[in-house]
């Protein structure tokens, strides 16, 4: 079997799997909304700027009066053309709206990814190495502190502290006027922005990794081919990495899909609270206002992000690990 | 006289699991036929992966025969559906290999000795834990036992709850699973020897499922060897150490190193 | 300390914690709901054991607190009158459990003594924490029991019977673990109503959080039952005549008795923090019934979060408990299971 179309068929494999979750999520949500008891429409009849005639052109245009199979296939279909619906609130196109506030939250959940990684892997390193120890001891203690923190805590508490103290912005993700900036300075002042809300990310979610990545590399650590190794004399740093760190790719690397689905889940509320403009103040928005193409659409984008994150991380797998290979490419 | 049970042409097919996947078909025991008088001892010897730890589950119901006949008391048991199974099985009895997983370890001997009784709903607990500790006194295991947990015996004393369990609903055969391959040699004598007892005061039939000949030897009447799914040889316990014809027979024969003259 | 002991000590302070809770009434001075409109934003007030002329009083007094002549905003002391607190006294009426009616408080005083300041409606933040912790607390606690009941029969359905059941729902609780699990939880609240009573705002939170979390735990008990339908024991068991149901409730289900508990100890707060995320966005328990949450909620005004930290207190009340549940977890943890995240 030449790699080449075993790689082909494996990555096929995983994006059938893909395509058929958001597939599946997105029935999902369309059979909640048929089930969501009232009409959609019923508050927005208490609206008074909205007139009856107005109420009833939406409902047909919406075909919000068709049975949901129906309604189903035809939004999918347009789903399929880049056609995410109508937002009944802004009386625009969903996607566009959607995907102005996702880049702001790959912006943040990205960079929270990436530093929480770059803290929670040779923090956990270190500690396995030294399990057991004072040391390991303190910083489990330490993120123990940090984990029994509720994040809305955490939120609300670095945001006084950026009030009382001033030095950094308390939300929103541009300063007032920034239109004006040139590209430097608003790369900057974006920047100062995200360090709160990524800040409360990252003290949320690694706590939770890092004991993960401690546990794996311990257990990786503790493998007799390892100390076989160890008995030849092999320094401790080509030791971990290139023989401990391999070793524990695969838990790893579950590990980072793992963690993508943490961080998009705490994104919404550090969103909310710090005021940064991404999908979780819009989905609230929507929910609030019955906006419903809106809030299927960002359940179904926040979805594809996961899906994303896990896909990568099957790919990484696939690289890491030759056992998947030798699977994938029997089959 | 009626033999206890005769098996008529069993085969049993294992698929190979998976949708999607290579189906691979294996015969596991092809075409096997044999029967058990009342009393005597049946012994099916084989290597591991002859099909004889399968037939063995299949004769007690614990698999489904995939075609072939076992008659017992007058009814072919591989065309019964589940719920007359049910009844005919407190007759026929299997004690598994391996005491430590065939044993809930976490229940304690009176509970597990007295679970066939209270399984069938034929019995109060009371009852239930009073006939277990007579089956358990019969076995060599004091009343005392009764209270312990089957995690903290040791292998032979586990061994012989299992047989307490299985006999306990008075059966008439009882299917011996390796039962002797996962003790310690100086235990293995002894449940061999407990085994005897049992089935001199019970008249029980037994079928004794081994890959080791000497304990065939032993125990048995009639001796059947088994070879990938198949009866290769069958006959009289002395007849087949003294004249092994198949190569199968002079292996096991010489893996185990029987004396013929030390019986 | 033994294993054992351990795990009972730490189930004896959670316990003592959540007791403390559930005598809200008892403990509280005073009813969530009332309001003292000439006491709004009062910050906490200090008991006092020395008085002005330097006497040491071994019950302790607290002077009343009034807004100063002109301010909307500050309070001064009054140290003129000193009020000593009377223990045991009578107060507004509470139900025990919501049943037994009882009218006894632990502390009180002729003056309004706000021990952890008041709100915006000047409600006494001691009594609204400690009702609003019934509330989130139960939610928690009850969203977790139906989450892992759910979990329990689905996995045990999926890995006893296998086949297409399994294959079926095993793709569906992969459906719901594909969502990042707040986005999951916000759109099934989504699609319920929004402006609903108290109560049924309750009964909603509990449904969605029960029926959100199910799938993790669901894919655990079935690798469970799966092995432990293989062992020896069940097919002796099944030798002897037993049905599918006695082999379930007998044999495999009590085998995943450690796992439950652990994943109780996990899901309990984690569900408690989700019934307080969604009221704090005014999606769950509303106003006026109090709930940790939604008495965050005020921390949104700018003003409020910077001007009167007390308010912020809800916060980290929940602290105690979330290190009660993590030992907890660790504790059962150790004794049973792997490092891995199914």
């Amino acid at each position: 079997m030449s790699g080449a179309s075993a790689i082909t068929r494996f990555l096929l494999r995983r994006l059938a799997h893909a395509a058929f979750l958001l597939f599946g999520v997105s029935v999902l949500a369309f059979f909640f909304s048929t089930f969501a008891p009232g009409n959609y429409f019923d508050d927005m009849r208490l609206n008074p700027q909205i007139s009856a005639e107005q109420l009833t052109a939406l409902r047909a245009d919406y075909q919000l009066d068709r049975p949901m199979p129906v309604r189903y296939i035809r939004w999918a279909g347009a789903v399929l053309h880049g056609d995410l619906g109508l937002s009944f609130a802004y009386n625009t196109p969903v996607g566009p709206l959607l995907w102005a506030r996702a880049r702001n939250t790959l912006l943040l959940t990205g960079t929270a990814a990436v530093l929480v990684w770059m803290l929670a892997l040779p923090l956990g390193v270190w500690s396995a190495e030294k399990l057991g120890r004072p040391a390991d001891v303190a910083l489990s203690w330490a993120t123990a502190v940090l984990l029994i923190i509720p994040d809305l805590a955490l939120a609300l508490g670095l945001l006084v502290l950026a009030v009382r103290s001033g030095w950094l912005p308390t939300g929103g993700m541009v300063s007032v006027g920034s239109d004006g900036f040139s590209a430097a300075h608003r790369v900057r002042d974006v920047a100062w922005h995200m360090v709160l809300p990524v800040a409360v990310l990252v003290a949320s979610a690694l706590p939770v990794l890092l004991r993960h990545v401690r546990a794996a590399m311990a257990e990786a650590l503790q493998a007799p081919f390892l100390r076989a190794a160890e008995g030849q004399g092999i320094s401790r740093r080509r030791l971990l990495l290139r023989y401990a760190l391999p070793a524990a790719a695969h838990p790893l690397i579950a590990l980072f899909g793992f963690s993508v689905g943490t961080l998009l889940s705490g994104s919404l509320l550090v969103e909310v609270v710090m005021s940064w403009p991404g999908l979780g103040p819009f989905l609230l928005e929507a929910i609030l206002a019955r906006d419903l193409y809106v809030v299927i659409g960002a359940v179904l984008l926040s979805t594809l992000f996961l899906v994303a994150g896990n896909f990568v991380a099957d790919l990484l797998l696939y690289w890491a690990d030759p056992r998947i290979r030798a699977e994938a490419s029997r089959r | 006289m009626e033999p206890v049970i005769r098996v008529e042409n069993l085969v049993k097919r294992l698929a190979g699991r998976g949708l999607g996947r290579r189906v691979k078909a294996f015969t596991a025991v092809d075409s096997v036929s044999f029967s058990i008088l009342p009393r005597a001892t049946l012994a099916l010897v084989g290597e591991s992966g002859s099909g004889k730890s399968t037939l063995a589950l299949c004769l007690a119901g614990l698999e489904r025969v995939t075609s072939g006949r076992i008659w017992f008391e007058g009814r072919d048991l591989a065309a019964l559906a589940e719920k007359e199974l049910r009844a005919v099985r407190p007759r026929l009895q299997l004690v598994f290999q391996d005491p430590a997983s065939s044993l809930n370890p976490w229940w304690t001997v009176g509970e597990i000795v007295a679970e066939p009784l209270l399984v069938n709903g034929r019995t109060a607990k009371r009852e239930g834990h009073a006939r277990a500790a007579l089956v358990l006194e019969q076995v060599g295991l004091a009343a005392e036992y009764l209270e312990r947990r089957a995690q903290d015996l040791s292998g032979g004393q586990r061994q012989r709850v299992a047989i307490a369990r299985a006999l306990i609903l008075e059966p008439k055969l009882l299917i011996l699973d390796e039962v002797l391959s996962a003790l310690d040699c100086s235990i293995q004598a002894q449940i061999a020897n407990l085994l005897v007892e049992i089935q001199r005061a019970y008249g029980l039939a037994y079928l004794f499922v081994t890959h080791d000949l000497r304990m065939a030897a032993h125990l048995a009447d009639e001796i059947a060897v088994m070879s990938g799914g198949k009866i290769v040889e069958q006959g009289v316990t002395q007849d087949i150490l003294r004249n092994p014809r198949r190569f199968e027979t002079q292996s096991l024969l010489a893996a185990s190193r029987v004396e013929p003259e030390a019986m | 300390m033994s294993a054992r002991s351990r795990l009972l000590v730490c189930a004896a302070v959670l316990g003592t914690l959540h007791l403390s809770v559930a005598c809200g009434g008892f403990l509280a001075p005073y009813d969530p709901a009332a309001q003292d409109r000439e006491h709004p934003y009062a910050p906490p007030m200090r008991p006092h054991f020395v008085d002005t002329q330097g006497q040491i009083h071994l019950r302790p007094f607290f002077y009343a607190q009034a807004l100063r002549t002109g301010s909307f905003e500050e309070y001064a002391e009054n140290r003129a009158t000193a009020i000593p607190v009377k223990f045991f006294v009578s107060g507004a009426p509470y139900r025990v459990l919501g049943l037994l009616p009882l009218r006894v408080h632990l502390f009180g005083g002729g003056v309004p003594i706000f021990l952890l300041g008041s709100d915006a409606y000047g409600r006494d933040l001691l009594s609204r924490v400690l009702f609003g912790g019934q509330v989130s607390l139960l939610a928690g606690l009850i969203g977790a029991g139906l989450t892992l009941s759910i979990g329990l029969c689905i996995g045990a359905v999926a890995g006893f019977w296998g086949g297409w059941k399994d294959e079926v729902l095993m793709r569906v609780a992969e459906l719901f673990l594909a969502l990042p699990w707040i986005y999951l939880l916000f759109a099934m609240r989504a699609f319920l109503p929004l402006t609903v009573p108290p109560l049924q705002a309750f009964l909603l939170v509990v449904m969605v959080l029960g029926a959100v979390g199910w799938a993790r735990p669901a894919r655990i008990v079935r690798g469970i039952v799966l092995s432990a339908k293989e062992r020896d024991f069940v097919r002796a068991a099944r030798g002897f005549g037993a049905s599918d149901a006695y082999l379930l409730r007998r044999h495999i289900l009590p085998q995943t008795a450690s796992v439950v508990l652990t994943q109780a100890a996990i899901l309990v707060p984690h569900f408690v923090l989700a019934e307080m995320t969604l009221s704090f966005l005014g999606l769950g328990v509303p106003e006026p019934v109090a709930s940790w949450g939604n008495m965050l909620a005020a921390l949104q005004h700018y003003n409020v979060l910077v001007s009167y930290w007390w308010m912020y207190l809800p916060a980290l009340v929940m602290v105690p408990f979330f290190l009660g549940y993590l030992v907890l977890a660790s504790l059962l943890h150790g004794s049973y299971g792997t490092s891995k995240i199914e």
